[in-house]
Protein backbone atom coordinates (compact mmCIF):
# COMPACT_ATOMS: atom_id res chain seq x y z
CA UNK A 1 0.00 0.00 0.00
CA UNK A 2 1.49 3.39 -0.98
CA UNK A 3 1.71 6.37 1.41
CA UNK A 4 -1.16 8.04 -0.42
CA UNK A 5 -3.32 4.95 -0.10
CA UNK A 6 -2.53 4.79 3.60
CA UNK A 7 -3.63 8.40 4.09
CA UNK A 8 -6.80 7.86 2.10
CA UNK A 9 -7.58 4.93 4.33
CA UNK A 10 -7.24 7.05 7.48
CA UNK A 11 -10.27 9.13 6.81
CA UNK A 12 -13.23 9.26 4.46
CA UNK A 13 -14.56 12.75 3.84
CA UNK A 14 -18.34 13.26 4.15
CA UNK A 15 -20.37 13.50 0.96
CA UNK A 16 -21.75 16.88 1.95
CA UNK A 17 -19.45 19.83 1.26
CA UNK A 18 -20.60 21.61 4.42
CA UNK A 19 -19.41 18.83 6.72
CA UNK A 20 -15.92 18.32 8.10
CA UNK A 21 -15.00 15.20 10.07
CA UNK A 22 -14.12 16.18 13.63
CA UNK A 23 -11.40 13.54 13.57
CA UNK A 24 -9.39 15.73 11.23
CA UNK A 25 -8.49 17.91 14.21
CA UNK A 26 -7.53 15.01 16.42
CA UNK A 27 -5.69 12.39 14.35
CA UNK A 28 -1.96 12.65 14.99
CA UNK A 29 -1.37 10.29 12.05
CA UNK A 30 -2.29 13.06 9.59
CA UNK A 31 0.67 15.24 10.53
CA UNK A 32 3.38 13.54 8.40
CA UNK A 33 1.18 13.80 5.32
CA UNK A 34 0.33 17.45 6.14
CA UNK A 35 4.04 18.19 6.34
CA UNK A 36 4.68 16.53 2.98
CA UNK A 37 1.77 17.93 0.99
CA UNK A 38 1.13 21.31 2.63
CA UNK A 39 4.09 22.66 4.57
CA UNK A 40 6.72 21.17 2.24
CA UNK A 41 4.36 21.14 -0.74
CA UNK A 42 3.26 23.62 -3.37
CA UNK A 43 2.14 26.42 -1.04
CA UNK A 44 3.69 29.80 -0.16
CA UNK A 45 4.39 30.62 3.49
CA UNK A 46 5.17 34.16 4.71
CA UNK A 47 8.24 34.21 6.93
CA UNK A 48 9.50 37.75 7.41
CA UNK A 49 8.91 41.36 6.44
CA UNK A 50 11.88 43.50 5.51
CA UNK A 51 10.92 45.79 8.40
CA UNK A 52 11.77 42.98 10.83
CA UNK A 53 15.34 42.69 9.54
CA UNK A 54 16.03 46.17 8.13
CA UNK A 55 19.85 46.19 8.30
CA UNK A 56 22.60 44.02 6.80
CA UNK A 57 23.32 41.14 9.16
CA UNK A 58 19.86 41.20 10.75
CA UNK A 59 18.34 37.76 10.91
CA UNK A 60 15.12 36.14 12.11
CA UNK A 61 14.63 32.47 12.93
CA UNK A 62 11.43 30.65 12.01
CA UNK A 63 10.08 27.22 11.15
CA UNK A 64 8.52 25.73 8.08
CA UNK A 65 6.64 22.66 9.23
CA UNK A 66 9.24 21.01 11.44
CA UNK A 67 12.19 22.45 9.56
CA UNK A 68 14.17 25.25 11.24
CA UNK A 69 14.95 28.11 8.88
CA UNK A 70 16.21 31.67 9.15
CA UNK A 71 15.95 34.80 7.07
CA UNK A 72 18.99 37.05 6.65
CA UNK A 73 19.47 40.57 5.32
CA UNK A 74 22.62 40.32 3.18
CA UNK A 75 25.38 42.85 2.64
CA UNK A 76 23.96 43.27 -0.87
CA UNK A 77 20.53 44.26 0.53
CA UNK A 78 18.90 41.01 -0.58
CA UNK A 79 16.91 38.94 1.88
CA UNK A 80 17.49 35.21 1.70
CA UNK A 81 15.97 32.35 3.64
CA UNK A 82 18.16 29.38 4.57
CA UNK A 83 17.70 26.08 6.29
CA UNK A 84 19.08 26.52 9.79
CA UNK A 85 21.73 23.85 9.56
CA UNK A 86 25.47 23.69 9.04
CA UNK A 87 26.20 21.93 5.74
CA UNK A 88 28.88 19.86 7.47
CA UNK A 89 27.24 17.80 10.20
CA UNK A 90 23.87 19.50 10.54
CA UNK A 91 24.36 21.60 13.67
CA UNK A 92 21.87 24.48 13.92
CA UNK A 93 23.55 27.79 13.15
CA UNK A 94 21.12 30.23 14.72
CA UNK A 95 19.87 29.75 18.27
CA UNK A 96 18.25 33.14 19.04
CA UNK A 97 14.87 34.19 17.63
CA UNK A 98 16.48 37.26 16.05
CA UNK A 99 19.72 39.21 16.06
CA UNK A 100 22.52 40.66 13.97
CA UNK A 101 25.66 38.87 12.83
CA UNK A 102 28.52 39.62 10.44
CA UNK A 103 28.69 35.94 9.52
CA UNK A 104 27.37 32.63 10.77
CA UNK A 105 29.84 30.32 12.45
CA UNK A 106 29.09 26.76 13.44
CA UNK A 107 30.62 26.23 16.89
CA UNK A 108 31.22 22.51 16.35
CA UNK A 109 34.04 22.62 13.76
CA UNK A 110 34.09 26.38 13.06
CA UNK A 111 32.71 26.23 9.56
CA UNK A 112 31.97 29.80 8.59
CA UNK A 113 29.24 31.18 6.29
CA UNK A 114 28.79 34.73 5.05
CA UNK A 115 25.45 36.57 5.01
CA UNK A 116 24.82 35.31 1.50
CA UNK A 117 25.12 31.70 2.67
CA UNK A 118 28.48 30.93 1.06
CA UNK A 119 30.89 28.69 2.94
CA UNK A 120 33.93 30.93 3.46
CA UNK A 121 35.93 28.94 5.99
CA UNK A 122 36.38 25.33 7.12
CA UNK A 123 39.45 24.45 9.23
CA UNK A 124 41.83 21.68 8.09
CA UNK A 125 40.20 21.32 4.69
CA UNK A 126 43.43 19.92 3.22
CA UNK A 127 42.47 16.67 4.97
CA UNK A 128 38.96 16.59 3.46
CA UNK A 129 37.80 14.28 0.69
CA UNK A 130 39.79 14.67 -2.56
CA UNK A 131 36.95 16.30 -4.45
CA UNK A 132 35.89 18.69 -1.68
CA UNK A 133 34.74 22.04 -3.01
CA UNK A 134 33.42 24.81 -0.75
CA UNK A 135 31.03 25.90 -3.49
CA UNK A 136 29.10 22.68 -2.94
CA UNK A 137 28.58 23.44 0.74
CA UNK A 138 26.68 26.74 0.71
CA UNK A 139 23.68 26.96 3.03
CA UNK A 140 20.58 25.40 1.47
CA UNK A 141 18.41 28.30 0.33
CA UNK A 142 14.65 28.22 0.01
CA UNK A 143 12.76 29.52 -2.99
CA UNK A 144 11.59 33.00 -2.05
CA UNK A 145 9.27 35.68 -3.43
CA UNK A 146 8.61 39.16 -2.08
CA UNK A 147 5.37 41.12 -1.95
CA UNK A 148 5.51 44.68 -0.57
CA UNK A 149 8.46 43.74 1.62
CA UNK A 150 6.92 40.50 2.87
CA UNK A 151 8.94 37.40 1.99
CA UNK A 152 7.23 34.10 1.28
CA UNK A 153 9.00 30.75 0.96
CA UNK A 154 8.08 27.45 -0.61
CA UNK A 155 9.79 24.07 -0.72
CA UNK A 156 8.32 23.18 -4.08
CA UNK A 157 9.42 24.29 -7.53
CA UNK A 158 5.85 23.57 -8.68
CA UNK A 159 4.27 26.35 -6.61
CA UNK A 160 2.90 29.02 -9.01
CA UNK A 161 4.38 32.53 -8.90
CA UNK A 162 3.28 34.30 -5.72
CA UNK A 163 0.85 36.83 -7.21
CA UNK A 164 -0.80 34.13 -9.28
CA UNK A 165 -1.00 31.90 -6.21
CA UNK A 166 -2.61 34.61 -4.04
CA UNK A 167 -4.88 36.05 -6.72
CA UNK A 168 -5.82 39.72 -7.09
CA UNK A 169 -8.72 39.45 -4.62
CA UNK A 170 -6.13 38.63 -1.97
CA UNK A 171 -3.00 40.51 -2.88
CA UNK A 172 -4.73 43.85 -3.46
CA UNK A 173 -6.04 44.12 0.13
CA UNK A 174 -2.79 42.57 1.38
CA UNK A 175 -0.92 45.50 -0.17
CA UNK A 176 -3.03 47.84 1.97
CA UNK A 177 -2.31 45.87 5.14
CA UNK A 178 1.35 46.26 4.24
CA UNK A 179 0.96 50.02 4.33
CA UNK A 180 0.16 50.54 0.64
CA UNK A 181 3.83 50.55 -0.31
CA UNK A 182 5.50 48.07 2.05
CA UNK A 183 7.41 50.85 3.88
CA UNK A 184 6.71 49.53 7.35
CA UNK A 185 8.47 49.76 10.67
CA UNK A 186 8.33 46.94 13.20
CA UNK A 187 6.93 48.01 16.59
CA UNK A 188 6.98 44.60 18.30
CA UNK A 189 5.63 41.12 18.77
CA UNK A 190 3.17 39.21 20.88
CA UNK A 191 3.87 35.47 20.96
CA UNK A 192 1.67 32.73 22.33
CA UNK A 193 1.08 28.99 22.18
CA UNK A 194 -2.51 28.01 21.50
CA UNK A 195 -3.64 24.62 22.70
CA UNK A 196 -5.19 23.28 19.52
CA UNK A 197 -4.49 21.58 16.23
CA UNK A 198 -3.32 24.06 13.59
CA UNK A 199 -6.50 23.57 11.55
CA UNK A 200 -8.68 24.67 14.47
CA UNK A 201 -6.64 27.87 14.65
CA UNK A 202 -7.30 28.74 11.02
CA UNK A 203 -10.96 27.73 10.87
CA UNK A 204 -12.24 31.09 12.12
CA UNK A 205 -15.15 32.36 10.02
CA UNK A 206 -17.25 35.34 9.10
CA UNK A 207 -20.31 34.17 11.01
CA UNK A 208 -18.90 34.34 14.51
CA UNK A 209 -17.66 37.91 14.75
CA UNK A 210 -20.78 39.80 15.90
CA UNK A 211 -21.91 36.81 17.98
CA UNK A 212 -18.77 35.75 19.86
CA UNK A 213 -17.22 39.13 20.38
CA UNK A 214 -19.07 40.89 23.15
CA UNK A 215 -16.84 43.88 22.63
CA UNK A 216 -18.39 44.44 19.20
CA UNK A 217 -21.80 44.99 20.75
CA UNK A 218 -20.48 47.09 23.62
CA UNK A 219 -18.59 49.30 21.22
CA UNK A 220 -21.57 49.53 18.80
CA UNK A 221 -19.55 48.05 15.96
CA UNK A 222 -22.23 45.88 14.47
CA UNK A 223 -23.83 46.48 11.11
CA UNK A 224 -20.93 47.61 8.95
CA UNK A 225 -21.16 46.59 5.31
CA UNK A 226 -18.52 44.40 3.77
CA UNK A 227 -17.49 41.50 1.59
CA UNK A 228 -15.89 38.12 1.90
CA UNK A 229 -14.00 36.83 -1.12
CA UNK A 230 -12.71 33.29 -1.23
CA UNK A 231 -10.44 31.56 -3.72
CA UNK A 232 -10.46 28.00 -4.93
CA UNK A 233 -7.06 27.36 -3.31
CA UNK A 234 -8.28 28.35 0.12
CA UNK A 235 -7.50 32.03 0.66
CA UNK A 236 -10.05 34.33 2.30
CA UNK A 237 -10.32 38.11 2.24
CA UNK A 238 -12.75 40.00 4.47
CA UNK A 239 -13.20 43.71 3.86
CA UNK A 240 -15.56 45.56 6.17
CA UNK A 241 -16.68 49.07 6.73
CA UNK A 242 -15.91 50.35 10.20
CA UNK A 243 -19.16 51.61 11.56
CA UNK A 244 -17.92 53.79 14.37
CA UNK A 245 -20.29 55.00 17.03
CA UNK A 246 -20.28 58.63 18.12
CA UNK A 247 -20.59 57.59 21.73
CA UNK A 248 -19.08 54.57 23.44
CA UNK A 249 -20.29 54.26 27.00
CA UNK A 250 -18.60 50.95 27.74
CA UNK A 251 -15.11 52.45 27.94
CA UNK A 252 -13.74 55.27 30.08
CA UNK A 253 -10.99 55.82 27.51
CA UNK A 254 -12.61 55.51 24.09
CA UNK A 255 -9.51 56.91 22.37
CA UNK A 256 -8.24 53.34 22.24
CA UNK A 257 -10.74 52.62 19.47
CA UNK A 258 -10.28 55.83 17.49
CA UNK A 259 -9.85 55.32 13.78
CA UNK A 260 -7.32 57.80 12.44
CA UNK A 261 -7.26 56.48 8.88
CA UNK A 262 -8.65 58.49 6.03
CA UNK A 263 -11.70 56.41 5.20
CA UNK A 264 -13.89 54.00 7.10
CA UNK A 265 -14.96 52.17 3.94
CA UNK A 266 -12.18 49.64 4.29
CA UNK A 267 -11.34 50.19 7.91
CA UNK A 268 -11.25 46.48 8.59
CA UNK A 269 -9.31 43.99 6.49
CA UNK A 270 -8.78 40.42 7.60
CA UNK A 271 -7.04 38.01 5.25
CA UNK A 272 -6.24 34.35 5.71
CA UNK A 273 -3.84 32.72 3.29
CA UNK A 274 -3.75 28.95 3.04
CA UNK A 275 -2.74 27.17 5.08
CA UNK A 276 -2.65 29.27 8.24
CA UNK A 277 -1.47 32.87 8.10
CA UNK A 278 -3.71 35.77 9.11
CA UNK A 279 -3.07 39.36 8.06
CA UNK A 280 -5.17 42.19 9.44
CA UNK A 281 -5.65 45.92 9.34
CA UNK A 282 -8.29 46.58 11.90
CA UNK A 283 -8.71 50.29 12.57
CA UNK A 284 -5.10 51.47 12.68
CA UNK A 285 -3.41 48.18 13.56
CA UNK A 286 -1.17 46.62 10.89
CA UNK A 287 -0.64 43.00 11.84
CA UNK A 288 0.85 39.81 10.39
CA UNK A 289 0.25 36.64 12.40
CA UNK A 290 2.98 34.16 11.59
CA UNK A 291 1.90 30.72 12.77
CA UNK A 292 4.02 27.65 13.47
CA UNK A 293 2.36 24.31 14.21
CA UNK A 294 4.08 22.33 16.94
CA UNK A 295 3.26 18.99 15.41
CA UNK A 296 -0.36 17.83 15.42
CA UNK A 297 -1.06 19.53 18.76
CA UNK A 298 -0.36 23.15 19.59
CA UNK A 299 0.34 26.14 17.42
CA UNK A 300 2.68 29.00 18.18
CA UNK A 301 1.44 32.33 16.85
CA UNK A 302 3.69 35.36 16.52
CA UNK A 303 1.66 38.54 16.14
CA UNK A 304 3.97 41.07 14.44
CA UNK A 305 2.82 44.70 14.55
CA UNK A 306 3.93 47.51 12.31
CA UNK A 307 3.71 51.25 11.91
CA UNK A 308 4.32 53.06 8.63
CA UNK A 309 7.55 54.90 7.98
CA UNK A 310 5.61 58.11 7.29
CA UNK A 311 3.65 58.03 10.55
CA UNK A 312 4.11 60.99 12.86
CA UNK A 313 4.83 60.42 16.54
CA UNK A 314 1.18 60.67 17.53
CA UNK A 315 0.12 58.04 14.99
CA UNK A 316 2.84 55.63 16.13
CA UNK A 317 1.75 56.06 19.73
CA UNK A 318 -1.85 55.43 18.71
CA UNK A 319 -0.93 52.25 16.83
CA UNK A 320 1.03 51.01 19.84
CA UNK A 321 -1.84 51.65 22.28
CA UNK A 322 -4.40 50.07 19.98
CA UNK A 323 -2.30 47.04 19.04
CA UNK A 324 -1.28 46.35 22.64
CA UNK A 325 -4.82 46.33 23.94
CA UNK A 326 -7.18 45.14 21.22
CA UNK A 327 -5.45 42.24 19.42
CA UNK A 328 -3.26 39.34 20.44
CA UNK A 329 -3.52 36.77 23.21
CA UNK A 330 -4.74 39.30 25.80
CA UNK A 331 -6.62 41.71 23.53
CA UNK A 332 -10.09 43.08 24.08
CA UNK A 333 -11.21 41.79 20.68
CA UNK A 334 -9.18 38.75 19.78
CA UNK A 335 -8.73 37.01 23.11
CA UNK A 336 -12.19 35.56 22.61
CA UNK A 337 -10.98 33.93 19.39
CA UNK A 338 -8.11 32.37 21.33
CA UNK A 339 -10.57 30.87 23.77
CA UNK A 340 -12.56 29.33 20.93
CA UNK A 341 -9.50 27.73 19.25
CA UNK A 342 -8.91 25.71 22.38
CA UNK A 343 -12.58 24.92 22.95
CA UNK A 344 -13.02 23.72 19.35
CA UNK A 345 -10.14 21.37 19.89
CA UNK A 346 -11.59 19.96 23.09
CA UNK A 347 -15.11 19.60 21.70
CA UNK A 348 -13.96 17.87 18.56
CA UNK A 349 -12.77 14.85 20.51
CA UNK A 350 -16.36 13.68 20.05
CA UNK A 351 -17.46 11.59 17.07
CA UNK A 352 -19.16 12.85 13.94
CA UNK A 353 -18.85 15.83 11.68
CA UNK A 354 -18.68 19.57 12.24
CA UNK A 355 -21.51 21.15 10.31
CA UNK A 356 -21.27 24.49 8.50
CA UNK A 357 -24.64 26.16 7.92
CA UNK A 358 -24.48 29.92 7.50
CA UNK A 359 -24.38 30.75 3.80
CA UNK A 360 -24.65 27.17 2.52
CA UNK A 361 -27.18 27.03 -0.32
CA UNK A 362 -26.52 23.51 -1.54
CA UNK A 363 -24.82 20.94 0.68
CA UNK A 364 -23.58 19.03 -2.37
CA UNK A 365 -22.01 21.96 -4.22
CA UNK A 366 -18.98 24.05 -3.43
CA UNK A 367 -19.91 27.71 -3.77
CA UNK A 368 -17.31 30.46 -4.03
CA UNK A 369 -19.96 33.18 -3.73
CA UNK A 370 -20.27 33.97 -0.03
CA UNK A 371 -21.56 36.85 2.05
CA UNK A 372 -19.63 38.89 4.58
CA UNK A 373 -20.94 37.03 7.61
CA UNK A 374 -21.14 33.53 6.10
CA UNK A 375 -19.18 30.61 7.47
CA UNK A 376 -19.38 28.89 4.08
CA UNK A 377 -16.28 30.86 3.08
CA UNK A 378 -14.22 28.26 4.96
CA UNK A 379 -15.45 25.39 2.80
CA UNK A 380 -13.15 26.04 -0.20
CA UNK A 381 -10.24 25.90 2.28
CA UNK A 382 -11.42 22.55 3.53
CA UNK A 383 -11.88 21.28 -0.01
CA UNK A 384 -8.36 22.41 -0.91
CA UNK A 385 -7.07 20.66 2.23
CA UNK A 386 -8.99 17.47 1.39
CA UNK A 387 -7.54 17.37 -2.10
CA UNK A 388 -4.00 18.05 -0.88
CA UNK A 389 -4.37 15.19 1.61
CA UNK A 390 -5.92 12.85 -0.91
CA UNK A 391 -9.00 11.96 1.16
CA UNK A 392 -11.75 10.34 -0.83
CA UNK A 393 -15.14 12.04 -0.58
CA UNK A 394 -17.97 9.63 0.19
CA UNK A 395 -20.57 9.23 -2.51
CA UNK A 396 -23.87 10.99 -1.84
CA UNK B 1 18.53 48.47 49.99
CA UNK B 2 20.01 48.67 53.50
CA UNK B 3 19.72 52.48 53.48
CA UNK B 4 15.95 52.36 52.88
CA UNK B 5 13.87 52.92 56.02
CA UNK B 6 12.04 49.90 57.40
CA UNK B 7 8.66 51.63 57.21
CA UNK B 8 9.26 52.31 53.49
CA UNK B 9 10.06 48.66 52.83
CA UNK B 10 7.01 47.67 54.81
CA UNK B 11 4.74 50.01 52.84
CA UNK B 12 6.06 48.73 49.53
CA UNK B 13 5.75 45.10 50.59
CA UNK B 14 2.20 45.72 51.78
CA UNK B 15 1.30 47.20 48.42
CA UNK B 16 2.79 44.27 46.53
CA UNK B 17 0.97 41.85 48.85
CA UNK B 18 -2.33 43.64 48.23
CA UNK B 19 -1.66 43.46 44.50
CA UNK B 20 -0.93 39.76 44.25
CA UNK B 21 -3.75 38.87 46.65
CA UNK B 22 -6.14 40.92 44.50
CA UNK B 23 -5.14 38.95 41.40
CA UNK B 24 -5.08 35.57 43.10
CA UNK B 25 -8.64 36.19 44.31
CA UNK B 26 -9.50 37.87 40.99
CA UNK B 27 -10.81 40.98 42.66
CA UNK B 28 -10.29 43.53 39.92
CA UNK B 29 -11.51 46.44 42.04
CA UNK B 30 -8.87 45.60 44.67
CA UNK B 31 -6.31 45.43 41.82
CA UNK B 32 -7.37 48.90 40.67
CA UNK B 33 -7.09 50.20 44.23
CA UNK B 34 -3.34 49.49 44.14
CA UNK B 35 -2.79 52.28 41.61
CA UNK B 36 -2.62 56.02 42.11
CA UNK B 37 -4.75 58.29 39.91
CA UNK B 38 -1.68 58.80 37.71
CA UNK B 39 -0.93 55.07 37.71
CA UNK B 40 -0.03 52.94 34.69
CA UNK B 41 0.20 49.20 34.11
CA UNK B 42 2.21 47.42 31.40
CA UNK B 43 2.65 43.71 30.70
CA UNK B 44 5.35 43.30 28.08
CA UNK B 45 7.61 40.53 26.72
CA UNK B 46 11.28 40.71 27.67
CA UNK B 47 12.15 40.34 23.97
CA UNK B 48 10.30 43.56 23.10
CA UNK B 49 11.71 45.39 26.12
CA UNK B 50 15.28 44.35 25.30
CA UNK B 51 15.00 45.21 21.61
CA UNK B 52 13.27 48.54 22.23
CA UNK B 53 9.90 47.53 20.77
CA UNK B 54 6.98 49.17 22.60
CA UNK B 55 4.26 46.62 21.82
CA UNK B 56 2.92 45.08 25.04
CA UNK B 57 0.45 42.34 25.89
CA UNK B 58 -1.42 44.89 28.01
CA UNK B 59 -0.80 48.63 28.01
CA UNK B 60 -2.85 50.70 30.42
CA UNK B 61 -1.13 54.06 30.19
CA UNK B 62 -3.67 56.15 32.11
CA UNK B 63 -6.09 55.62 34.96
CA UNK B 64 -9.06 55.35 32.59
CA UNK B 65 -7.36 52.44 30.85
CA UNK B 66 -6.90 50.76 34.23
CA UNK B 67 -10.63 51.19 34.82
CA UNK B 68 -11.33 49.73 31.38
CA UNK B 69 -9.13 46.72 32.23
CA UNK B 70 -11.52 46.03 35.11
CA UNK B 71 -14.48 46.29 32.74
CA UNK B 72 -12.82 43.96 30.23
CA UNK B 73 -12.21 41.24 32.81
CA UNK B 74 -15.45 41.59 34.75
CA UNK B 75 -17.96 42.27 31.99
CA UNK B 76 -16.66 41.65 28.47
CA UNK B 77 -14.66 38.44 28.34
CA UNK B 78 -16.35 36.43 31.05
CA UNK B 79 -18.40 33.91 29.07
CA UNK B 80 -15.87 32.77 26.47
CA UNK B 81 -12.75 32.52 28.59
CA UNK B 82 -11.44 29.22 29.92
CA UNK B 83 -10.99 30.58 33.42
CA UNK B 84 -8.05 29.88 35.66
CA UNK B 85 -6.82 30.85 39.09
CA UNK B 86 -3.32 32.12 39.73
CA UNK B 87 -0.74 32.03 42.50
CA UNK B 88 1.78 34.85 42.32
CA UNK B 89 5.16 34.38 44.00
CA UNK B 90 7.31 37.49 44.27
CA UNK B 91 10.66 38.48 45.67
CA UNK B 92 11.69 42.07 46.34
CA UNK B 93 15.14 42.63 44.81
CA UNK B 94 15.76 46.36 45.09
CA UNK B 95 14.40 49.71 46.23
CA UNK B 96 15.93 52.98 45.05
CA UNK B 97 14.65 56.34 46.39
CA UNK B 98 13.69 58.79 43.62
CA UNK B 99 12.89 61.72 45.97
CA UNK B 100 9.60 63.24 47.13
CA UNK B 101 8.45 59.98 48.74
CA UNK B 102 8.72 58.14 45.44
CA UNK B 103 10.67 54.92 45.01
CA UNK B 104 11.77 52.63 42.24
CA UNK B 105 11.28 49.00 43.29
CA UNK B 106 12.07 45.75 41.50
CA UNK B 107 10.53 42.35 42.16
CA UNK B 108 11.03 38.98 40.55
CA UNK B 109 7.82 37.11 39.92
CA UNK B 110 6.74 33.60 39.02
CA UNK B 111 3.10 32.85 38.43
CA UNK B 112 1.40 29.47 38.41
CA UNK B 113 -2.06 28.93 37.00
CA UNK B 114 -4.62 26.23 37.56
CA UNK B 115 -7.12 25.91 34.75
CA UNK B 116 -10.62 25.33 36.00
CA UNK B 117 -11.69 22.84 33.34
CA UNK B 118 -8.89 20.33 33.99
CA UNK B 119 -7.46 21.37 37.38
CA UNK B 120 -3.92 21.08 36.09
CA UNK B 121 -1.31 23.53 37.36
CA UNK B 122 1.39 24.96 35.10
CA UNK B 123 3.66 27.99 34.97
CA UNK B 124 1.96 30.99 33.40
CA UNK B 125 5.00 33.25 33.21
CA UNK B 126 8.18 34.29 34.97
CA UNK B 127 9.76 37.72 35.01
CA UNK B 128 10.25 40.94 36.90
CA UNK B 129 8.19 43.88 38.01
CA UNK B 130 9.70 47.33 37.50
CA UNK B 131 7.72 49.62 39.76
CA UNK B 132 7.52 53.28 40.61
CA UNK B 133 5.75 53.68 43.91
CA UNK B 134 4.54 56.80 45.71
CA UNK B 135 4.13 56.68 49.49
CA UNK B 136 1.79 59.05 51.27
CA UNK B 137 1.61 58.64 55.06
CA UNK B 138 2.79 55.05 54.85
CA UNK B 139 0.23 54.14 52.19
CA UNK B 140 1.95 53.10 48.99
CA UNK B 141 0.40 53.16 45.52
CA UNK B 142 1.75 52.25 42.10
CA UNK B 143 2.57 55.12 39.80
CA UNK B 144 3.90 52.44 37.47
CA UNK B 145 3.78 48.67 37.58
CA UNK B 146 5.56 47.18 34.61
CA UNK B 147 5.60 43.38 34.37
CA UNK B 148 8.39 42.26 32.01
CA UNK B 149 7.95 38.57 31.25
CA UNK B 150 10.91 36.34 30.40
CA UNK B 151 8.30 33.94 29.04
CA UNK B 152 8.32 35.51 25.59
CA UNK B 153 5.96 32.88 24.21
CA UNK B 154 2.98 32.76 26.54
CA UNK B 155 1.74 29.21 27.24
CA UNK B 156 -1.87 30.29 26.67
CA UNK B 157 -3.87 33.48 26.18
CA UNK B 158 -3.84 35.53 29.35
CA UNK B 159 -7.17 36.82 30.53
CA UNK B 160 -6.20 38.83 33.60
CA UNK B 161 -3.33 41.17 34.49
CA UNK B 162 -0.30 39.56 36.08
Amino acid sequence: MSATDKTEALLEWPAKYNEVPKAVFEMDELWPKELETIFYGAEWHPIVHRAEIPNPGDYKAAELGEMPIFAVHGEDGAIRVFQNTCTHRGTSLVTESAGNKKEFECPYHRWLFNLEGDLIGCPNSRDFTPGFNKDNFALPQLRTEEFYGLFFVTMSDKTPPLKEYLGESFYEPLSRILGGDGRLKLIGYQKVLYDCNWKAYCDNDGYHAPLLHKAFALLNWQGGKGTQIVTENGHLAFQSELKMSDQVNALKDASIIDFKGTSTSTGSLVLMSFPLTVFSKHMDMLNVRYAFPKGPKGIEVHYAYFSHQDDDEEMVKHRIRQSSNLLGPCGLISMEDAAIFSRIDKGNKTPGNASFQKGVKDEYQLDLQVGQNDESGNLPRWEHYRKRMGFRRASS
Amino acid sequence: MSDVAANVISSIENLNRNYICALDSLSMQAWLDCFSRRGTYTFIAEENERRGFPIAFMLDDCYERLQDRVTQVDEIQDDSTEHYTTRHFTQLTSIVPLGENTFHANYNFSIYYTQKDNNQTKILCVGRYQDIIAIDQETALFVQRKAVTDTNVLPRYIAYPV
